[in-house]
């Protein structure tokens, strides 16, 4: 076990080992060097799309949308996933990425799926028509979903530490329900769908902690290699003084867990948005970001689709990552390949992209509290005229 | 009662003058070639024997009662620094230039790589371990020839011990011996270094061979290199100091002849040969063909080579080769090789980020020929071994390439070991070709004159030997030169401030809107008309 990390080459998990072993020898004759491995990730990313039309049908399962619209809004959903080039291109470099994005997502769709599938639930037992058969079955049939979303999240933690991050609000997700709250926003709401729910929690704890132990990923923390990625480390750390060094990689580590605590209080009514808004963080602050992690951010703003007409700047938040998007591999290419530009050009590109990043996630959270004033039916054109939304 | 006491003191004499009598002898030879491309090339090897003695048992360095050690023409510095970090096998070459075996043919000592290179080999068992002691040595050995082989730290120290034998004895002390091994191509050998290395010498360089030692002349050459080797042979310990140089007479002279000699080479002479050399001798290799004169005449002639014996009086030595015509530089390229096999190397790929590594190795012989291929990368390169293609005169042959052994670099602290056997058919050209990562480096991490780029260690190519005829030793590729990615060194600060400035822009920003509460505010109608 020791010997694949031995040098410092190979910094995944070891579960990625095998993916690469698909590219066998006596394959190339039949299907072409890597037929295998671009199925592989074809299948990664159409599951992947899979799972976030789950999530977004789990999502408007409660609001009132005709199953025709949901029908084309699921496919139109797919397309954006799948068709994005922040997601094709990182499939197509076979990047461990596009793999962490579909174990998340899975993660997530199984934690919805719990969850709504529990809704029936407290229902029944309010009719007392609910024999005792019927809420046992519930009981030992429903365990698998929230097991299946705790060893996922664990899976993505081992795939990739910053995951980490995550994992308050999904707990929040699996103890409530993925539908839209932002309309009504309250404390957090706990839907009792599991009569014991601590128990599988003990034994699931001790499943995620058995994984993070092997923490291949810590190694992620120490920031190794400063290879350029689209993040805002790389560079930062390139040029920081060597002795201080181990502060500001104490800093830049210890700041992205300073979001999840005031996020997920002020989201505590609706634990999806908060997986949405980390996620959009940690696109733009982890480590050793990737495109499909801006992708995953794109494609969940795709399923918020309550909160797009109160945006304040959707375009120029898209004009600004459509600018560093294609300045990113212009710029690199300028300083590496072809040599008439250097390092600053290509890092002012990432630091547009971590503005855009920026201006997208202040966006998200400022529509997803503004929705909450919305005052829905009782309101009426003329008296909108007369009232501004403000914060104070 | 006074014979007992004799006895005791004839004992005492004895045991303390016995180790005084280990016999020290030294012995200086100069060995002189002229080439097929008119240049001409002076091996001086000075040896000193220290008859009897041993290396030191690293065991007992943790006793600190060493043997005292009393020289008279073994080097006491360099004895000492032997002594302290109980040295068995050490080999350092000061190198510049690079040494064409195809018109030069096989050199006398065969470490020619370029820069600085060393190698000791080392048993273990001491209370210090293997790498401290290699440290001390590196430290101590930077002192005496004041050269920077620091550097020839832990990012540059490999251990591949089939390349580099012992070309001694290793003592049977049950312990087992380690090599390290490291280089840097970017050492450059200066007068620095000559003056240090001539004072290791016995009569430094007032008298004997060592006189021809002028720095004017040496690093004038168009190769030069000073090397130092101690050995364990079975009759003591042996310390060869060395210096090789090819110089160029057609260079230096105003006429189109090839003539050399001491005069001409070295603008010196030899006066006397050193007092206390055992033999003081100089070899000159004849031409196979053509008219030429060696002058002075030659003490004897034996199998194409002229000796002379510098301890017979002379007034004084100018040893030199005259030729009647003109130098014709042959243009045609000469039907037979010098070496069993020429390689070279290169780094191709035009981006910052990768490459290729390709090695074209040409076998002149007949027969099939084994080579063991080392190459020392520092963690600066990083091999992709699964993209090793081997071509044989353009048809892909992946067999030829067998027992690969490789030590995987470690970023900023260990290099690469890559060592196989490459198997070349009869007049065959091999292609070696493989994908190579360039890393990106800190900030710090770059040399001060960052844009010129890295010099990465020459490959080593040994002969796997079928016969013991044409053995020949180890043979090194040049250096190569490689450009790695740079940051802009100039923004240090402005990186930090963008940086910092960004994610505190984001982090602000999201708690702002974060802590802040959503009001409706109801405006008058006045209030309306004034928008």
């Amino acid at each position: 076990m020791k010997g694949i990390y031995e040098g410092g080459v190979f910094r995944h998990s070891p579960l990625y080992i095998p993916v690469n072993y698909l590219r066998l020898p006596f394959l190339f004759n039949l299907f072409g060097e890597d037929f295998l491995s671009a199925a592989l990730y074809t299948g990664v990313d159409v599951f992947a799309a899979y799972a976030l039309v789950r999530i977004w049908t789990a999502r408007q399962r409660k609001q009132t949308l005709s199953s025709e619209s949901t029908e084309s809004k699921s496919s139109l959903l797919i397309i954006i996933y799948t068709l994005n080039p922040l997601i094709i291109l990182p499939s197509l470099a076979r990047s461990t990425s596009s793999v962490d994005n579909a174990v998340l997502l899975t993660a997530i769709c199984l934690a919805c799926e719990w969850s709504t599938s529990e809704v029936a639930s407290p229902a029944h037992k309010e009719t007392e028509v609910s024999s005792p058969s019927l809420t046992d079955k519930v009981d030992q049939a429903t365990p698998p979903f929230a097991l299946g979303a705790l060893f996922f999240l664990a899976l993505r933690t081992h795939l990739s530490i910053d995951a980490l991050i995550l994992v308050p609000p999904m707990f929040m997700l699996i103890f409530s329900s993925p539908a839209s709250r932002l309309r009504r926003p309250g404390p957090f709401k706990y839907a009792q769908k599991y009569d014991r729910p601590y128990s599988f929690l003990r034994q699931d704890f001790v499943e995620i902690s058995l994984f993070i132990l092997l923490w291949t990923a810590l190694a992620a923390l120490t920031l190794p290699s400063l290879t350029p990625n689209p993040g805002v480390w790389w560079y930062f750390f390139t040029e920081m003084f060597d002795h201080f060094r181990p502060f500001f990689l104490m800093v830049f580590s210890l700041h992205l867990l300073l979001y999840v605590a005031p996020i997920c209080i002020k989201f505590q009514h609706d634990p999806l948005y908060s997986i949405f808004i980390l996620i959009g963080i940690l696109a733009t602050l982890k480590p050793y970001p990737t495109l499909s992690d801006h992708g995953l951010f794109v494609g969940m703003w795709v399923v918020m689709s309550e909160v797009h007409p109160y945006l304040r700047h959707p375009l120029p938040t898209l004009l600004t990552l459509l600018h560093s998007s294609l300045l990113q591999p212009l710029f690199a290419h300028l300083w590496l390949t072809h040599g008439t530009g250097n390092a600053n050009f290509y890092y002012a590109s990432t630091l547009v992209g971590a503005c855009a990043g920026g201006l997208g996630i202040v966006d998200s959270i400022w529509a997803g509290l503004r929705i909450a004033v919305e005052k829905g039916e009782s309101r009426n054109e003329a008296l909108e005229e007369k009232e501004v939304v403000t914060q104070q | 009662m006074l014979k007992t006491s004799l006895v005791i003191f004839l004992l005492l004499f004895n045991s303390v003058f016995c180790i005084k009598q280990a016999a020290e002898e030294f012995e200086e030879n100069l060995s002189l070639k002229s080439l097929r491309d008119g240049r001409v090339t002076s091996s001086f090897s000075f040896k000193t024997l220290l008859r009897d003695a041993a290396p030191r048992d690293p065991r007992t360095l943790a006793l600190d009662n060493d043997d005292s050690q009393h020289y008279t023409l073994f080097p006491l510095t360099l004895g000492q620094i032997l002594r302290q970090y109980a040295i068995t096998e050490l080999h350092l070459t000061l190198n510049a230039g690079k040494w064409n075996y195809e018109s030069w043919g096989y050199p006398d000592e065969s470490g020619v790589g370029v820069g600085a290179e060393l190698w000791a080999w080392m048993a273990d068992g001491s209370p210090s371990s293997i790498d401290e002691r290699w440290q001390g040595l590196r430290n101590a050995l930077a002192g005496l020839f004041c050269a920077s082989l620091g550097s020839l730290d832990e990012q540059r120290t490999t251990s591949p011990r089939q390349s580099f034998p012992p070309q001694g004895d290793l003592p049977d002390w049950g312990l087992p011996h380690e090599l390290r091994h490291a280089s840097h191509a970017s050492e450059h050998v200066c007068t620095e270094n000559l003056t240090p290395f001539l004072k290791l010498l016995p009569c430094k360089s007032l008298s004997g061979l060592a006189t021809l030692l002028n720095p004017h002349r040496i690093f004038d050459a168009d190769w030069h290199g000073i090397g130092l080797h101690v050995l364990w042979l079975p009759e003591g310990v042996e310390v060869r100091l060395n210096v090789q140089l090819v110089s160029d007479p057609l260079r230096i002279s105003s006429t189109n002849k090839q003539d050399w000699s001491f005069h001409s080479l070295f603008d010196r002479k030899v006066d006397q040969a050193c007092p206390i050399a055992k033999t003081s001798r100089v070899a000159v290799e004849l031409p196979s063909s053509g008219f030429y004169r060696v002058h002075p005449e030659p003490l004897e002639i034996k199998d194409g080579q002229a000796y002379y014996n510098l301890k017979i009086a002379n007034e004084a030595w100018n040893i030199g080769t005259m030729w009647p015509t003109d130098f014709e530089y042959p243009l045609s390229k000469p039907n037979q090789a010098l070496v069993p096999f020429s390689v070279q190397r290169s780094l191709r790929g035009s981006t910052q980020d990768r490459g290729e590594l390709s090695i074209v190795v040409t076998n002149h012989q007949q027969n099939t020929l084994q080579l063991r291929y080392l190459e020392t990368m520092p963690w600066i390169i990083q091999f992709y071994l699964h993209t090793i293609r081997v071509h044989s005169d353009g048809v892909l042959k992946n067999d030829l390439i067998s027992n690969i052994s490789y030590v995987l670099p470690v970023a900023h602290s260990r290099p690469a070991t890559f060592e196989s056997i490459l198997t070349l058919p009869g007049g065959s050209n091999l292609t070696f070709t493989m994908n190579v990562a360039k890393a990106f480096l800190r900030y710090t991490e770059h040399p001060p004159d960052a844009q010129r780029g890295w010099d990465l260690p020459p490959a080593v190519f040994t002969p796997l030997l079928q016969s013991r005829d044409d053995s020949i030793g180890r043979i090194y590729t040049p250096s190569l030169l490689v450009d790695l990615a740079t940051p802009d060194f100039s923004m240090p600060y402005n990186v930090i401030m963008f940086t910092c400035s960004v994610v505190a822009f984001i982090f602000g920003s999201v708690f702002n809107v974060l802590t802040r509460k959503f009001v409706v505010v109801r405006l008058e109608p006045t209030e309306i008309q004034d928008n």
